[in-house]
C-alpha cells in the first residue's frame, strides 16, 4: 500500500509534488484575485442576507436603520469569499476528503500573474506584500495631505467636523494598522530565508495568507466611508466606539483581520528563523536584521491576540449587545483602553524594531567596518521587546490609572530608552573613524538615525508623568509619534528598498533620483513635523478641525512643508517606475559589495534560492578584517554537508 | 532505525539516513539536504505548536483580564447581581468534560500509536473527536438557549463573548484531528513498528507523528482552558 502524502520538499515550497500532474485550466477559472472579488461580493451578499433574516425583529435595528450584524457578517463573508475566491481553503478540504494537495498550479504560474495568486513561493510573497504597502502607505498618505489642507485656515473650512474626523481616522488607521508588516512583510518573507540559508520559510501557507489579509482589511477599512467613517481616530476608543455610526463595524472588522494577518506572519517568521537556519548559522551569525525580525515576530505572536480580543469585544458590544464597556451594566470603558494599548504599545516597537535591523545591517556595508557590538544590538532589540509589554500604562496616565501606580509606569517606560540605546552605541561604534560611502541607502539609515533621536528624546520627556499630563492630545504627542514611526520607520523602509531592490528585482534605482528623493524627504520631514512640537506646546490640541488664529502661520508652514514631504515621496514613485520599467538597466549581482549571504546568489536569487544548503563559514560583517573566512560555502562536498547536517541538535519527539 | 523515535537517533543514524535518503525518496535531492528539509519540518512543528499555545495564550488572557478586571470594579453593582440567572451549570459543566475527557482519551491513544498500535490510536481518536465535536455542538446550543440577555451584566457579557471563540477554536482543532485521521488511514500499520520500506516513507511517517504530537499539545492545552473558564463561571 503506498503512502498517498508526498514528503515535504525544500524546493516546491508546502510539500507540493513537483512531478505531480500540473492541471491546466483556462486562467479565469483558476483561482487568482478575479475570482477572489468575485468570491468577496457574493460572500458579502451572503452575509447580508443572513444579518438582516436575523435580526428583522430587533426593534434597535428598525428604529435606527442600522443593522450592525448584518454589516459585520457582511464583512466576515466577503472575507471568507475572498479567501476562498483565491483558493485558500482549496488543501485544507482536499486534505480533510484524503486527496492530495494540488498547490503545483498556483506555485508553477510563470509571470507576472502569479502575483496576483495565492502563491506559496515566499519571494513572490515578499513583492505582494512590497507593491501592497507602497499603495497602503500612499493611500494613508493622501489622507495625510487632505488633513493638512483643512488646516491651511482656522476657519475657512474645506471638510466639515464630521468629514474631517473621518480622513484623521483613515489616515491614522491606515497608517498603524497596515504599516505593521511595512517590512516584515516585504522584507521578512523575501529576505530572511536568504539570509538564513534556506530555500523556503516554514510555513509558506500561512505567509501566503497573512498577506492576503492585507487587501482585504484595507478595502474594508476603507469602505467605512461608506458609512459616515469612524469618529474615534486610530484608538478605536469606547464608549465613543459604541455611540458611533456603522463605519466603526469596518475599522473593527478591519483591524481584527490584521491582527490575525500579524499573528500568522508572526508565527511564520519565528519558526522558520529557529528551524530553518542553515548548517553553521548559529545565533552568533545571524544576521542583524534577521534578529530583528525574530524580535518583531515575537511582539507581534504574542501582542496581536490582545488586539484581536479587544476589537471582538467592542463588536460583540456593538452587535449582540454585551456590555463590556458600559458602566451602567457593568463593563467599563477603561477595559477598552487596557486592552488595546496592551497590543498599542508593543506595536510602538513592532513598528520600530525592523526600522532599526534594516539600517544596522546596512550601516556596516557602507562603513566597511564589522558592526560594533553586534550582541549587543541583538541583545537591544531583544530587550526593548520583553519590555514592551510593561509600559502600556503610560497611555492611561491621564485616564484610569491609578495615581499611585503612575511611577512604576513612568520608570518601566524610561527603562525602555536603555535598550533602545544600545542600538544608538552600536551605530556609532561602527561610525567611528569609518569612511563612510554616502549612498541612497547610506542616507536614509544617517536618517533615520537621526529622526528617530528626535522622537526617543522627546518619548522620555513625555514618559514624565508631569510633561504628560501636560502635552497629552496635544500636536506635541503627534509630532513625536511621527519622529518616531515616519522619521524611523519610513525612512528605514526607504533605506531597505534602495538597498536590496538590486537583489529582489536587479535593477538598481537611480542614485541620483535617490538622493534628491533623500534630501527632499529629509528637509521636508523635519519642516513638517519639527514645528509640531512648538504648536502642540502652545496648546492645539490633536483631531480638531479649528485651532487658534495665533497658530495659522506656523500650521500653513507645517502644510506647505507636508505638502512638499508627499511631493518627495512622489520622486521615489516617479524613480521606482523610471528605473524598473522604463529604463531596466540590469545591475551586477552584489552593487554593495555586501558580506551578506543574500548577495552571495545571484540577483534576483534563482527559484530555489541556494543550489544546495549552503554551510555558513563566518559571520556576515567582518568587513576590513584581514583574512576573513568566506560567509559560506554555497556547494559544499556532499561528505561535509551531510556531517555538518548530522551535528545539528536532532528534533525533539 | 525505528521510524517511531527520531528524536532518540544517534549522529551515526542520522548520518546514515541522510547518506542513503535521496536515492530512495527518488526525489532528486542532495541526500543531506533532505534530511536537513526533513528535520526542519519536523521541528518546525514542534515549535508551531507552542507558539499556537502561546498566542491562544494571549486571546484567552484578553478574556481572562476582562473576567477578573469587570469582577473587581463591579461598576454599578452590575458585575454579576445578586438573584441573576446562571448560564445552564449542566451543559456547561458537560462541555468541560467531554472536553477534557476527549483530551486525556487522545493522549492516552498517543502512548498506544508511539507504541505501534495504529488501530487502536485510531479508535481512541474517534472517541476523542466524537467527544469533542459533542462539546462543540452543547456550545451552539447554550449559546441559543441563552438565559439571559447577552448584556445583562459584565458575567453575562464576558460569558457571552467568551463561548462563540472556544467553541470556533475547538471546532477549527477537531478538524484537525479529522484530517490526522484521513491520513493515518494511508499509513500502514506496520510502518509504525518497523523501518518503512523507503526513506520517503519514514519521513511521512516522521512527519505524521510530528503532527500528531502537536495537535495532542493543542487539544490538552484547550482542555486545561476548559477548566479553567468552567471555574471562573460555574464556582467563584
Amino acid at each position: 500500500m503506498s503512502i498517498k502524502e508526498e514528503p515535504v520538499l525544500p524546493q516546491q515550497p508546502g510539500g507540493v509534488d513537483p512531478t505531480g500532474p500540473l492541471v491546466q485550466r483556462a486562467w479565469w477559472k483558476r483561482p487568482a484575485i478575479h475570482t477572489a472579488l468575485l468570491g468577496a461580493i457574493v460572500g458579502y451578499l451572503i452575509g447580508r442576507l443572513i444579518g438582516d433574516a436575523v435580526t428583522s425583529g430587533v426593534a434597535r435595528v428598525a428604529n435606527s436603520n442600522e443593522n450592525d450584524i448584518a454589516l459585520v457578517l457582511g464583512y466576515l463573508f466577503a472575507t471568507l469569499g475572498w479567501l476562498g475566491g483565491l483558493g485558500v481553503f482549496n488543501d485544507i478540504v482536499r486534505q480533510a476528503l484524503g486527496r492530495p494537495t494540488r498547490g503545483t498550479e498556483t506555485y508553477a504560474t510563470p509571470g507576472v500573474a502569479r502575483y496576483f495568486r495565492y502563491t506559496l513561493d515566499h519571494k513572490v510573497i515578499g513583492v505582494q506584500y512590497l507593491v501592497a504597502m507602497i499603495a497602503y502607505f500612499c493611500t494613508a498618505g493622501l489622507f495625510a495631505m487632505a488633513i493638512r489642507t483643512e488646516l491651511l485656515s482656522p476657519t475657512t473650512h474645506v471638510f466639515g467636523p464630521g468629514t474631517y474626523i473621518e480622513i484623521v481616522g483613515e489616515h491614522g488607521t491606515m497608517m498603524m494598522m497596515l504599516m505593521t508588516s511595512v517590512v516584515l512583510g516585504p522584507f521578512g518573507n523575501y529576505l530572511v530565508p536568504l539570509m538564513i540559508g534556506s530555500k523556503r520559510t516554514a510555513f509558506p501557507r500561512l505567509s501566503a495568507l497573512s498577506f492576503w489579509l492585507t487587501p482585504a482589511a484595507f478595502i474594508i477599512l476603507l469602505s467605512a466611508i461608506l458609512w459616515s467613517g469612524f469618529p474615534t481616530g486610530w484608538t478605536g476608543y469606547a464608549p465613543l466606539s459604541n455611540q458611533a455610526t456603522q463605519g466603526m463595524d469596518a475599522y473593527l472588522v478591519a483591524f481584527g483581520l490584521m491582527g490575525i494577518s500579524m499573528i500568522l506572519a508572526g508565527i511564520n517568521m519565528l519558526v522558520t528563523i529557529i528551524c530553518y537556519r542553515a548548517p553553521g548559522m548559529g545565533w552568533r551569525r545571524l544576521p542583524i536584521f534577521v534578529w530583528s525580525m525574530l524580535a518583531t515576530a515575537f511582539l507581534m505572536v504574542l501582542a496581536a491576540p490582545v488586539l484581536v480580543g479587544g476589537m471582538y469585544l467592542t463588536l460583540t458590544d456593538r452587535t449582540i449587545q454585551t456590555a463590556f464597556f458600559v458602566p451602567d451594566l457593568g463593563g467599563s470603558p477603561f477595559l477598552y483602553e487596557n486592552l488595546f494599548w496592551f497590543f498599542g504599545h508593543p506595536e510602538v516597537y513592532i513598528l520600530a524594531l525592523p526600522g532599526f535591523g534594516i539600517v544596522s545591517e546596512i550601516i556596516p556595508v557602507f562603513c566597511r567596518r564589522p558592526l560594533f557590538g553586534y550582541k549587543t544590538a541583538a541583545a537591544g532589540m531583544i530587550g526593548v521587546s520583553l519590555l514592551s509589554f510593561f509600559v502600556w500604562q503610560h497611555h492611561l496616565f491621564d485616564s484610569g490609572i491609578d495615581p499611585n501606580a503612575r511611577p512604576l509606569f513612568m520608570l518601566t517606560t524610561e527603562l525602555i530608552s536603555v535598550p533602545t540605546g544600545f542600538i544608538y552605541l552600536v551605530a556609532l561604534g561602527t561610525f567611528w573613524r569609518a569612511k563612510i560611502r554616502l549612498t541612497v541607502p547610506m542616507l536614509f539609515a544617517i536618517g533615520m538615525y537621526f529622526n528617530f533621536l528626535i522622537g526617543g528624546i522627546s518619548g522620555v520627556f513625555l514618559s514624565d508623568v508631569a510633561a504628560d499630563t501636560t502635552a497629552h492630545g496635544t500636536f506635541f504627542v503627534l509630532a513625536h509619534f511621527h519622529y518616531t514611526i515616519m522619521g524611523g520607520l519610513i525612512f528605514a523602509f526607504m533605506a531597505g528598498i534602495y538597498y536590496w531592490l538590486p537583489k529582489i528585482m536587479g535593477i538598481k534605482l537611480n542614485e541620483r533620483l535617490g538622493k534628491i528623493q533623500f534630501w527632499t524627504m529629509f528637509i521636508f520631514f523635519n519642516s513638517t513635523f519639527l514645528p509640531m512640537f512648538a504648536i502642540g506646546a502652545m496648546g492645539q490640541p490633536r483631531r480638531v478641525f479649528e485651532y487658534a488664529h495665533r497658530l495659522q502661520t506656523l500650521n500653513d508652514w507645517v502644510s506647505i512643508s507636508a505638502f512638499l514631504l508627499g511631493g518627495s515621496i512622489l520622486i521615489f514613485v516617479v524613480n521606482f517606475l523610471w528605473s524598473t520599467v522604463v529604463v531596466r538597466e540590469p545591475e551586477v549581482g552584489n552593487p554593495w559589495q555586501s558580506r551578506g549571504l543574500e548577495w552571495q546568489i545571484s540577483s534576483p536569487p534563482p527559484a530555489e534560492n541556494f543550489a544546495r544548503v549552503p554551510l555558513i563559514l563566518s559571520a556576515p560583517y567582518e568587513y576590513g578584517v584581514k583574512d576573513a573566512s568566506p560567509v559560506a560555502d554555497l556547494d559544499p562536498p556532499p561528505d561535509v554537508l551531510a556531517g555538518a547536517v548530522a551535528s545539528m541538535p536532532a528534533p525533539r519527539s | 532505525m525505528s521510524a517511531t523515535n527520531s528524536g532518540q537517533s544517534t549522529f551515526g543514524d542520522r548520518q546514515g539516513q541522510a547518506l542513503s535518503a535521496s536515492d530512495e525518496a527518488g526525489i532528486g535531492i542532495h541526500p543531506a539536504e533532505a534530511l536537513f528539509y526533513h528535520e526542519a519540518g519536523l521541528k518546525a512543528t514542534w515549535a508551531v505548536a507552542r507558539m499556537a499555545v502561546g498566542a491562544l495564550s494571549f486571546l484567552f488572557g484578553a478574556f481572562l483580564f476582562s473576567y477578573f478586571y469587570l469582577r473587581s470594579i463591579n461598576s454599578h453593582g452590575m458585575w454579576h447581581p445578586r438573584g441573576a440567572v446562571l448560564p445552564q451549570a449542566w451543559a456547561g459543566t458537560l462541555v468541560m468534560a467531554l472536553v477534557v475527557i476527549s483530551a486525556v482519551t487522545q493522549t492516552a491513544a498517543l502512548a498506544r500509536i508511539k507504541a505501534g498500535h495504529k488501530v487502536t490510536w485510531q479508535a481512541g481518536a474517534r472517541v476523542a473527536l466524537t467527544l469533542g465535536l459533542i462539546a462543540v455542538g452543547l456550545m451552539v446550543y447554550q449559546l441559543a438557549a441563552l438565559p439571559f440577555p447577552a448584556g445583562a451584566s459584565g458575567f453575562d457579557s464576558v460569558y457571552t463573548a467568551f463561548t462563540p471563540i472556544y467553541l470556533i477554536i475547538a471546532f477549527a482543532t477537531m478538524f484537525w484531528l479529522r484530517i490526522l485521521l484521513v491520513r493515518a488511514a494511508a499509513i500502514p500499520a506496520e510502518y509504525l513498528t518497523e523501518q518503512p520500506p523507503s526513506y520517503a516513507e519514514t519521513f511521512t511517517v516522521q512527519h505524521f507523528q510530528a503532527r500528531l504530537s502537536a495537535f495532542t499539545l493543542l487539544w490538552n492545552y484547550l482542555a486545561v482552558v476548559a477548566i479553567l473558564f468552567w471555574v471562573l463561571f460555574y464556582l467563584l
